[in-house]
């Protein structure tokens, strides 16, 4: 019961080509197919159809998919987000390739989120065989494994929260407050299973992408992914660097049209019984960039 | 670094007032990067609009398209340009935003001749 994991995130891209180069060559994800002027991407360790979708003209998000448990959640989830008062229609299958019914919700934020139990099964490169670590025919550029999380911005993070809490059954792992009395939410990082953060928003406008996540194994990946980002001039907004939030590890970078794309490592595990974690704005450098405590403002104000 | 190759446009940044040559295919922030110095700028892609300045005279190309959320048509009739996937079309002068500055990477060390001060 429930939602699982984010499944996919759908962008525009001004430069299709150069985009379909990032994606496939520096991260390292598997073109499963081009239908319709839309590219659909998977990284080496996803099983389902596919988890990044370009499409050319503009840029930043088109949509989120999230993957539920059964179809019977979406039953569910479509009486309550029709209760909480949110835009909801029902979505059918071919609307996105290889993805079956499901739900298309107007969140308050104005982002699109799609959420779906049936979708295409292709499995990883390693099958489920006596399988290997990672693919023996090799990666290219980093071989990110998997999407991990998506970052995005609205004018009303407490109403957002509550709709994922309400509506979705996300928990909150952290928030950012700030006022006199701690009592305005800024930010908040939340979980549907047992990672630090499935979802996050921060304060801004309406309908933004912040970012979308990658995760990679660990530290050593991740600084060998800024090997890779520099030996192909891949523009860098931070990083390496550890989060305070999260406690991860972090790069921060951009794609060929300008969306902001992060590989993300590390972090603790969360679960139903996990206690929400605060930080205040006098800390807020520190626990976005734990390692140098500064931040440049277009940090985050710069977003697609 | 000296330029030993044939530039075929040059950039003057105002309002540092700074001329700096530029290479064909290059973009008014990677002649800027070149030379040793840097101005504000994020995505480098056109994506962002950090480094949205004013085209003061000549003319830019953009290779690659600029989202219209990025730089409207607006703005471009206004003289607005981005210097990220801008591309000079001969001499161009720029004016960078109130909130941007010209600076040296190198402090001290002048980046054309590599003296100090």
């Amino acid at each position: 019961m429930g939602v699982i994991r984010l499944g996919y995130v759908h962008v525009r891209v001004t430069d299709l080509e150069g985009s379909a180069e990032h994606y496939r060559n520096t991260l390292g994800m598997d073109q499963v197919t081009e239908e319709g002027g839309r590219l659909y991407l998977k990284s080496w360790d996803e099983h389902d159809h596919h988890s990044v979708v370009l499409e050319g003209g503009g840029v930043g998000l088109v949509k989120l998919g999230y993957k539920v448990a059964t179809s019977a959640d979406l039953d569910e989830f479509e009486q309550r987000a029709t209760a909480f008062g949110a835009e909801v229609a029902r979505m059918t299958k071919g609307d996105n390739v290889g993805v079956g019914d499901g739900l298309r919700i107007t969140l308050p934020s104005d982002h699109v989120l799609e959420l779906y139990s049936d979708v295409e099964y292709l499995g990883n490169a390693t099958g489920t065989w006596n399988p290997d670590p990672w693919p023996r025919e090799g990666l290219r550029g980093i071989g990110v494994p998997r999407l991990d999380h998506t970052l995005v911005t609205t004018e009303d993070p407490v109403l957002l929260e509550r709709f994922f809490a309400e509506v979705l059954g996300f928990r909150t792992a952290e928030r950012l407050v700030a006022g006199p009395d701690n009592d305005q939410l800024v930010g908040s990082w939340m979980f549907c299973g047992e990672q630090p953060h499935d979802i996050a928003f921060v304060k801004g406008a309406q309908g933004k992408l912040h970012h979308f996540a990658y995760h990679v194994d660990d530290w050593s990946s991740l600084l060998r992914a800024g090997d890779v980002f520099s030996m192909r001039d891949v523009p860098i907004d931070f990083g390496p660097a550890r989060h305070g939030i999260t406690r991860g590890e972090t790069i921060y970078f951009f794609d060929p049209s300008g969306n902001r794309n992060e590989v993300f490592a590390g972090g603790y595990r969360t679960g139903p019984d996990f206690r929400t974690i605060t930080w205040t704005m006098e800390k807020a450098a520190q626990g976005i960039n734990y390692t140098h405590r500064e931040l440049d403002p277009d940090f985050l104000n710069v977003v697609t | 670094m000296a330029d030993s190759r044939a530039s075929h446009a040059a950039v003057r940044i105002l309002p540092a007032d700074v001329r700096l040559t530029v290479l064909p295919g290059e973009s008014v922030v990677d002649a800027v990067r070149r030379h040793g110095y840097r101005t504000r700028y994020s995505c480098r892609r056109g994506g962002c609009g950090t480094c949205k300045a004013d085209l003061v005279d000549g003319e830019v190309r953009y290779r690659f398209p600029v989202a219209g959320s990025v730089l409207s048509d607006a703005e471009r009739a206004a003289g607005k340009c981005l210097p990220c996937r801008a591309e000079p079309v001969g001499d161009i002068v720029i004016r960078l935003s109130g909130q941007d500055r010209l600076r040296r990477l190198f402090g001290s060390i002048d980046p054309a001749s590599g003296r100090a001060g």
